[in-house]
């Protein structure tokens, strides 16, 4: 059943620990009895330099499903990010992460987290998931902007 | 066998772990060290190569910070893991 999936993520945790784009973090969650979930990760990604994403480092939980990667993973920040493509619950929407628009098994848990370090300071009004940073992106760029730098200083590691 | 001198069992590579540490630039230093080894052997090699204060930088390892005192068996490092050096800094202040 999830056999494929298992061996995948393993081999990607694998090929993360001995190369992996610098300050970013990807590992399984530990069970109760320290054995490692590959199915649900705890990630970081660092918001790019010169941009007011700089210095945080953003918190999200991978939730892979048992036909991964048949089907993407859901991704999620935890607790929920002011951005435009963020649903109030914190998952993001991006297209590589929809099966039915972008996504391919063959995407790594690399490309996923580099793309949405990409999405940080390249929002998509065209799609918007969450009303207060979509608003305040459209109407008001030097107070959304002012917003990502408070988030970035609070979210720094 | 009699009282001979007292040796460990040698188990060589399995007692050593290659590590990398990555730079902000990108720059990667290898080191080989023991597994029960306290990891500020690595950092303060690091930094006196680099020519930094340890004081300056904070080491990552899975995106949490190293302690000096921890060890990669602690940790549950692999060989072949890598680390990540980052300027210590503090928000907030400006």
């Amino acid at each position: 059943m999830s056999g494929i999936c298992r061996s995948r993520l393993a081999e990607e945790r694998k090929q993360w620990r001995k190369d992996h784009p610098f300050g970013f973090y990807a590992r399984p969650e530990k069970k109760a009895d320290g054995t490692l979930d590959l199915m649900n990760w705890q990630v970081g990604i660092p918001g790019k330099e010169s941009t007011p994403w700089e210095g945080g480092v953003y918190k999200l939980v991978l939730i892979f499903p048992d036909d991964y990667p048949s089907k993407p993973p859901k991704c999620k920040f935890v607790p929920p990010l002011f951005h435009p493509n963020v649903y109030p619950s914190g998952t993001v929407c991006l297209s590589i992460l929809n099966e039915e628009e972008g996504w391919k098994p063959a995407i790594t848990i690399k490309q996923i987290l580099l793309g949405i370090q990409d999405l940080l300071n390249d929002p998509n009004p065209e799609s918007p998931a969450q009303s207060e940073a979509y608003v305040m992106f459209k109407k008001d760029k030097v107070s959304y902007e002012k917003r990502v730098r408070q988030q970035a200083k609070e979210n720094a590691p | 066998m009699g009282d001979e001198v007292d040796k460990k069992p040698d188990t060589g590579a399995v007692e050593h772990i290659n590590l990398k540490v990555v730079g902000q630039d990108h720059s990667e230093v290898f080191f080989k060290i023991k597994r029960s080894t306290q990891l500020k052997k690595l950092m303060e090699a690091y930094c006196d190569r680099q020519g930094k204060a340890v004081t300056s930088v904070r080491f990552l390892y899975d995106g949490e910070r190293i302690q000096p005192t921890n060890t990669p068996n602690e940790l549950e490092m692999e060989d072949g893991d890598s680390i990540d050096v980052m300027v210590e800094q503090v928000g907030g202040s400006l």
